[in-house]
C-alpha cells in the first residue's frame, strides 16, 4: 500500500518530531523520575468514617507494589458532585484517568463518549474467569448497550432492612397476641404493615416510637426495590422504555400512603442522612437503609440490632447501589494501563475485603470472603453477610441518560405523593412522563 | 406611663426571643461539636455533653489538613476582596460621576451580571482557567470572582448620593479623579465598602463548587471542601465531626462579623440599599 501523505504532512510531522522533542525534555528535566506514569483518580465518599485516609492508605500500598506508577487520589465531594466535576474536566478536555461514579451515570458518561471499555483488559486477565470471581449483581451495571464493559465495581451497596431487636422483645406480647414471632423480622410485605404498626408507639398526639422509616432523599432508589419485589421495574435494562407508570408500581407506592398517610406508622419525608441516627437513637424500630451504613450503626447502636433482606411481596428483590471505576478517554495509553492495574489492585480479595471492613460496603470480590481476616470479621458483624447474601435476588440499577434529571423527577413525584400533594396515580403518571421527555432529551 | 411600660417589656421580650432563636443553632453547633457520637441523638433535649471530646477536633485534623485549607481560604477570600475593591471602586466611580459613550449599556452588562448563577458560566469559566494554566492554583480560585457586578452597583448608587457640591469643592482645590474617590468618595462610603466586604467574604468563604471542580490537590483546596468529607449520603453523617468541623470553619468569619459589626450595622442604616 502506497502511503498517503496529506497536505502539510511534513509540516505536520515536524510539529510531531517538536513536540516529542519538547514532551521528552520536559520529562527529563521537569520531574526527576521520568519514567514515572502520573494517573490522577476522582473518587466520591459516600459513607462515613476516615475514608479519605483509607483510600490514601490504599494507595500508597498500590504504589510501594508498582513502582513507577504515582496516583493522585482527589476526593471530589459526594457522588453527584463527583460526577460534575468528572463532566466539567471533560467538557474541559482535561479528564482525570480514573473515576469512581455512582452507578446510574454510565449512560451519560456512554453518551459523552467518554469513557474506553475495559474488555481487552479482561480479555488479558482471563475473560470469563477474572469476571467471574465478582458477584453478577454488581457487574449488571458495569455493561453499555453495546454489550462491552466499562465499569469495574468498587464500592457497592443495596438497601436492606434493619431492625432493633430490643424494642421487638419489648413488644412480645403484642407480636404474638397478633400471630407475629417476635424474634424475627417481617419477610412480605403484609407482615411489614403488621409489625410497623404493632411497633409504634403513640402518647397522645406524639409518637414516641415509629414503626417504620422508609427515608426521603434517595427514595427513589429504595422504590426500585419495592417495585422490583411487586415484580416490575422503573425503566428497562435498554435505558429507554419506562415502566413507571405500572400497576405493579402503583400498588408499592399505595402502601407507602398507606403507611406514612394513614396508619402515620412511617414518618413522612424523613432526610435520608438523619434516619441511621434516628434508627441509633431509637426513634424507629425498622427502617430501610443503604448496606452502605452498616459500619456508622455496628459503631455505635447501644442494642442488639439484626439486618435482614427487604421483605417481598411477589418475590424477593432489590437493586444494587454505590460506584464503579471507570478509564477515561483522551488520555495515554501507559495512563490507561497503569488505571487498569489500580483497579485490578483495588478489587483483588485481599484489598477488597479490607476495603468492605473499613467502609461496610460489600466487598465486589467473591474471594475476600475466603480469607480468614474476613471470616473473623464476619463472625463478630454477621449483619454484614445478610448485606451479601441478599446479592441474590439482586438486580442492576436502573440506568438512563440524563440520570440526575430523572432521579430529580422521581424524587420530586414520590415527595409530592408522599407528602399528600398528589394521588399516587398523579405522581406516577407525572414521573413517567417527565422521565420519558428527559430520555428523549426534550 | 402605664402603656409605654408594657410596651418596652413587650418589645424585650420579642428581641430576647428572637437572639435565642438565633443563638440556638449556634449553641446546638458547640454542644455537637463536643459531644460523643451515641449522645447525638436522645429522645429528650440535651445540652451538655456527659464527657467534653476535645478529641473532636483533633481527629478532624486528622482527616484533612484543615490548618492549610484555612490558609488558602484566608488567601483566597482577602486576594479577591483587594482586587475587587480595586476594581469595584474605580468602576463605580465611572458609572456614578462621569459620562461616556456606551454607559448604560456596560452598566446594563454589569447588573446582568449580578443575576447569572455561577452554575450557569462553570464550564466556560473552567475552559478559560484551563487555557490559562491556572486550574489547580489560588489564582484561579480567584480570578473569576474579582469583577462584580453587585458591588460595582452597590457602591455606585452610594457614590450618586454623594453632593455634587463636595466634587465642585474637590475639583477647584486642584483634586483629580483618583484624589477625589481617595478623599472624598471612599470615606464619605466607609460604611458601604465595609458592607461589601462582608458579603464578599462571607460568598467566597462559603464557596464550595467552584474550588471543588478546578482543584485536585490539598495544596490549593478550602475549607468548604475539608468540610464536605463530613457529609455523607450512603451512611448518614459523623455529625459530631461534621460540627467540629463546622465550627472550625466558620469562628474566623464569626469572629470578623463580631469584629466590624458596628461599622456593618451603621452601613445598613445611612446606604441607600437594604439588604
Amino acid at each position: 500500500m502506497k502511503p498517503f501523505i496529506p497536505k502539510g504532512g511534513i509540516s505536520m510531522r515536524k510539529t510531531c518530531c517538536s513536540l516529542v522533542f519538547i514532551l521528552v525534555a520536559a520529562l527529563l528535566f521537569s520531574t526527576p523520575t521520568w519514567a514515572e506514569v502520573q494517573i490522577k483518580f476522582y473518587y466520591p465518599v459516600g459513607v462515613a468514617g476516615p475514608l479519605v485516609a483509607v483510600i490514601n492508605g490504599m494507595v500508597e500500598q498500590f504504589e510501594k507494589e508498582n513502582p513507577g506508577i504515582d496516583v493522585e487520589p482527589v476526593y471530589a465531594g459526594n457522588y453527584n458532585q463527583t460526577m460534575q466535576k468528572v463532566q466539567t474536566a471533560l467538557l474541559g478536555g482535561n479528564p482525570p484517568d480514573l473515576a469512581v461514579v455512582e452507578i446510574s451515570e454510565l449512560y451519560s458518561l456512554l453518551q459523552m463518549n467518554a469513557m474506553i471499555p475495559l474488555d481487552p483488559y479482561i480479555e488479558a486477565e482471563g475473560g470469563k474467569e477474572f469476571l467471574a470471581d465478582f458477584y453478577e449483581g454488581f457487574l449488571g451495571n458495569a455493561y453499555g448497550r453495546d454489550g462491552k464493559i466499562y465499569g469495574i465495581p468498587f464500592q457497592r451497596s443495596t438497601p436492606i432492612l434493619y431492625w432493633n431487636k430490643d424494642m421487638f422483645r419489648a413488644a412480645a406480647d403484642k407480636l404474638k397476641a397478633a400471630g407475629l414471632d417476635p424474634d424475627r423480622p417481617p419477610e412480605t410485605w403484609a407482615e411489614l404493615v403488621k409489625y410497623a404498626e404493632i411497633l409504634t408507639i403513640r402518647e397522645g398526639n406524639q409518637t414516641k416510637q415509629y414503626g417504620l422509616i422508609i427515608p426521603g432523599g434517595w427514595n427513589d432508589w429504595i422504590f426500585e426495590a419495592f417495585a422490583r419485589q411487586n415484580g416490575s421495574q422503573l425503566i428497562k435494562e435498554d435505558g429507554v422504555t419506562v415502566t413507571f407508570n405500572s400497576p405493579e408500581n402503583l400498588e408499592a407506592l399505595k402502601l407507602w400512603v398507606k403507611l406514612m398517610q394513614e396508619m402515620k406508622v412511617c414518618p413522612v419525608l424523613r432526610p435520608w442522612n438523619i434516619t441511621p441516627d434516628d434508627f441509633i437513637g431509637g426513634v424507629t424500630a425498622m427502617m430501610y437503609y443503604s448496606t452502605g451504613g452498616m459500619a456508622k450503626i455496628r459503631k455505635t447502636a447501644k442494642f442488639e440490632w439484626g439486618a435482614a433482606f427487604q421483605p417481598k411481596n411477589k418475590q424477593y428483590g432489590t437493586p444494587v447501589g454505590g460506584g464503579d471505576f471507570h478509564i477515561f478517554k483522551g488520555i495515554p495509553k501507559a495512563n490507561q494501563d497503569a488505571a487498569w492495574k489500580f483497579i485490578k489492585f483495588m478489587t483483588r480479595p485481599d484489598i477488597a475485603g479490607y476495603w468492605s471492613i473499613e467502609s461496610g460496603y460489600v466487598s465486589v470480590n467473591k474471594k475476600s470472603y475466603e480469607l480468614a481476616e474476613m471470616q473473623e470479621f464476619l463472625k463478630q458483624f454477621p449483619q454484614m453477610t445478610v448485606a451479601r447474601d441478599q446479592l441474590k435476588y439482586a438486580y442492576p440499577k436502573m440506568m438512563a441518560v440524563n440520570y440526575q434529571v430523572i432521579r430529580n423527577a422521581m424524587t420530586t413525584n414520590l415527595d409530592a405523593a408522599l407528602e399528600g400533594k398528589k394521588t399516587p396515580e398523579q405522581a406516577l403518571q407525572a414521573a413517567h412522563k417527565m422521565i420519558e421527555d428527559a430520555i428523549k432529551g426534550k | 406611663m402605664e402603656e409605654k411600660k408594657y410596651e418596652t417589656v413587650l418589645k424585650i421580650f420579642i428581641l430576647q426571643f428572637a437572639a435565642i432563636a438565633v443563638i440556638l443553632p449556634f449553641v446546638w453547633l458547640l454542644s455537637t461539636a463536643l459531644k460523643s457520637p451515641g449522645e447525638v441523638f436522645t429522645p429528650t433535649l440535651k445540652l451538655i455533653p456527659d464527657t467534653f471530646m476535645w478529641s473532636n477536633f483533633l481527629e478532624i485534623m486528622d482527616r484533612a489538613p484543615f490548618w492549610l485549607y484555612m490558609l488558602n481560604t484566608i488567601i483566597v477570600c482577602v486576594g479577591i476582596l483587594l482586587i475587587q475593591l480595586l476594581l469595584v471602586i474605580p468602576a463605580a466611580y465611572a458609572f456614578a460621576r462621569l459620562d461616556f459613550p456606551g454607559k448604560d449599556v456596560i452598566f446594563l452588562l454589569f447588573v446582568i451580571q449580578i443575576m447569572l448563577p455561577l452554575e450557569s458560566i462553570i464550564i466556560p469559566n473552567y475552559l478559560i482557567t484551563k487555557k490559562l494554566g491556572l486550574l489547580n492554583t489560588r489564582t484561579g480560585l480567584i480570578l473569576p470572582f474579582v469583577a462584580s457586578g453587585f458591588g460595582t452597583f452597590m457602591l455606585r448608587q452610594t457614590f450618586k448620593q454623594v453632593p455634587n457640591a463636595l466634587e465642585d469643592a474637590a475639583l477647584i482645590d486642584g483634586a483629580g479623579h483618583l484624589r477625589f474617590i481617595w478623599h472624598v468618595l471612599i470615606p464619605l462610603s466607609r460604611p458601604t465598602i465595609v458592607t461589601f466586604s462582608m458579603i464578599s467574604i462571607a460568598t467566597h468563604w462559603n464557596d464550595y463548587f467552584w474550588p471543588l471542580i478546578i482543584t485536585d490537590m490539598d495544596r490549593v483546596r478550602t475549607l468548604t471542601i475539608g468540610l464536605g468529607m463530613f457529609v455523607q449520603q450512603e451512611s448518614g453523617s459523623d455529625w459530631t465531626l461534621l460540627m467540629a468541623a463546622t465550627l472550625f470553619v466558620c469562628a474566623p468569619i464569626i469572629a470578623f462579623f463580631l469584629a466590624t459589626q458596628k461599622t456593618f450595622i451603621k452601613s445598613f442604616l445611612t446606604s441607600g440599599i437594604k439588604g
